[in-house]
């Protein structure tokens, strides 16, 4: 396997430093302006945007801002989590989008894995469920499951727009969420930048 | 249900209780799938799914099996089943819904639902169609450099594994700044594609040197061509996409397109069937994908206003990353009257079923993989 090692080297170092200065997703980020279009989501309400809402489709006037804080922190983390935080995807109806982002976050470019954020194989060894996709019949008591099997203190992350208010398909899972990330899909800025933000390591 | 000539033409998959063939859809009659096969005495069922370490999606999987040899997997899809509220909404807010059936192949589901609004409502698109052969070609990049990558880490090569990250995702940012959006939601319109080409040549051919570099790489390693030959063998003539070429059937909707015009595309078939020929049958079309974008040339956007206030009945069927994928719409006054959806899944979960008979556990994510199966497309149940 030493010829794949010395592959891995010559290619140099991929992950980005600073990697929010780099390069920026239009959608999804946080809008501005003002719109008065009638937004089959309901994110446009009374002149006010909601974030959560939002499938970030661009149809309406509100212009995308490449800021990428789009999320919400409920409460503050388990102090035992800020040295590792492992965390089990969870899906419980989603389109594939969400999943497809998360897992981006430990692409070379991004690298959870140095800001101390790993994916857990099963929830017995995880800290946080992250819940995405819309409310599925079939999948209530595969989350009741993962939840319960996980030890304490335990958090949950809302993820996307399906996930927090069902989004265009749906409903919500409809959980209290500790962590919730907009987004359709949310994108690796977003979710790195709401965990950082969680775990205290940003302002 | 609705029959388009009298020739069948070949099997392209099923929605609800529809057959869908090449130029008719039949209605099935109380068709059951039937259970797992009976254990013998020695043989367990083990249940694999729906949450676990290694799925991206939620499905479950029972296995039956002595021991280390798998007799016969079931794939159970429906634990994500999504009902999802379509019929009668107008146009638009029907292609938001369409646009999240499948969000990693987004751009063919919402292309393929425009082409069969555009042929029921008889809307010209010449203007766009270049555009959206842009689209899928990107997607299908994108969509086999996962699947290469989901090899790669099923034979633990995690350098090949974290290089073809890179790409994954250096792709998506190409389509980001593309199309606006990394998953080309919002993107799509009648006859229009929100789109911004500059830079789009010099930056996939950056993508097609580090893929030949890693491809070449992967060729050369004797151990990984040993997990992917012989492995998950299946030739069946019910095939789609990549996984029917790789086993010498030359299905490519891309060759037969009404409307998405491939004029300078090759058709690239293997014949053995298995791991390594789905592998190489994804890899070359990588390398075909990039080609085609560099030599399309694009019509200027035009922004034009269309009656969607009509009704009619319409079809279309494109190559999507994974196969035929197809849609037929009857729209009344400008509102979904019914619709169907043939997604490429529902055949390749056959196929895996099939490739899966008589292998070993260390293989299944091997032939897992190499379908490039997403479970969002099949259980999907428009209301």
């Amino acid at each position: 396997m030493s010829q794949w090692f010395l592959r891995g080297i010559k290619k140099g170092i991929k992950t980005e430093k600073n990697f929010k200065d780099k390069y920026k997703p239009y959608y999804p980020s946080k809008l501005e302006g003002k719109s008065d279009y009638n937004c089959p989501v309901n994110a446009i309400k009374n002149g006010e945007w909601d974030e959560n809402k939002c499938i970030y489709c661009g149809k309406c006037d509100l212009n995308p801002t490449k800021d990428e804080k789009i999320y919400k922190i409920n409460d503050a983390m388990p102090e035992m989590f800020k040295k590792s935080f492992y965390i089990y995807p969870l899906d419980s109806g989603t389109c594939g989008a969400c999943n497809a982002e998360f897992n981006s976050i430990f692409y070379p470019q991004y690298d959870a894995n140095r800001f101390k954020i790993f994916l857990s194989n099963t929830p017995r060894h995880a800290d946080a469920l992250l819940l995405m996709g819309v409310y599925t019949e079939n999948m209530h008591d595969v989350i009741k499951n993962a939840y319960d099997a996980m030890p304490d203190p335990k958090v949950i992350i809302g993820f996307g727009s399906c996930a927090l208010t069902g989004g265009i398909i749906g409903s919500s899972i409809n959980e209290k969420f500790n962590v919730e990330i907009a987004g359709c899909p949310p994108s690796p800025y977003t979710i790195i930048s709401a965990i950082l933000k969680y775990k205290g390591d940003i302002k | 249900m609705q029959s388009f000539n009298k020739k069948n033409g070949r099997y392209i998959g099923r929605y609800k209780n529809y057959d869908a063939y090449l130029n008719k859809i039949v209605k099935l009659s109380g068709e059951n799938e039937g259970d797992i096969n009976e254990k013998l005495p020695g043989e367990m069922v083990f249940n694999y799914g729906p949450s676990a370490g290694g799925l991206e999606e939620s499905v479950n999987f029972k296995i039956i099996t002595p021991g280390e040899k798998i007799n016969s997997v079931r794939v159970d899809s429906s634990f994500k089943r999504r009902n999802i509220k379509i019929l009668n909404n107008n146009i638009y807010d029907a292609l938001l819904k369409i646009e999240r059936i499948n969000g990693y192949h987004s751009a063919s589901n919402s292309i393929c639902f425009l082409l069969a609004v555009e042929n029921a409502l008889n809307i010209e698109n010449n203007e766009s169609n270049n555009k959206r052969v842009i689209e899928i070609e990107l997607e299908r990049i994108r969509s086999n450099l996962h699947i290469v990558k989901g090899l790669t880490e099923s034979a633990g090569f995690s350098v090949p594994e974290k290089q073809l990250s890179y790409l994954i995702e250096e792709v998506s940012r190409i389509i980001s700044e593309a199309f606006k959006h990394r998953y080309f939601f919002g993107a799509n319109y009648i006859n229009n594609v929100r789109c911004n080409f500059n830079n789009l040549n010099e930056n996939i051919l950056k993508i097609k040197k580090e893929f030949l570099s890693i491809y070449e790489d992967l060729l050369a390693s004797k151990i990984f061509m040993d997990r992917l030959q012989e492995n998950g063998t299946v030739k069946d003539i019910n095939s789609t996409g990549p996984a029917a070429r790789a086993s010498g059937y030359n299905y490519d909707a891309r060759l037969d397109s009404r409307s998405l015009f491939y004029e300078s595309y090759k058709i690239f078939t293997m014949n053995s069937g298995d791991v390594f020929s789905r592998f190489m049958v994804r890899s070359d079309e990588i390398f075909s994908s990039i080609e085609l974008i560099e030599n399309i040339k694009v019509k200027e956007n035009i922004n034009k206003d269309y009656d969607l206030n009509k009704s009619g009945s319409g079809n279309a069927r494109i190559e999507s990353p994974q196969g035929d994928l197809f849609y037929h719409l009857d729209i009344k006054d400008g509102k979904i009257n019914d619709i169907i959806m043939v997604s490429p899944s529902y055949i390749n979960i056959k196929l895996f079923e099939k490739a899966m008979r008589g292998n070993i556990f260390t293989d299944f994510f091997f032939v897992w993989e190499s379908f490039g199966i997403w479970i969002s497309e099949k259980e999907v149940n428009f209301i």
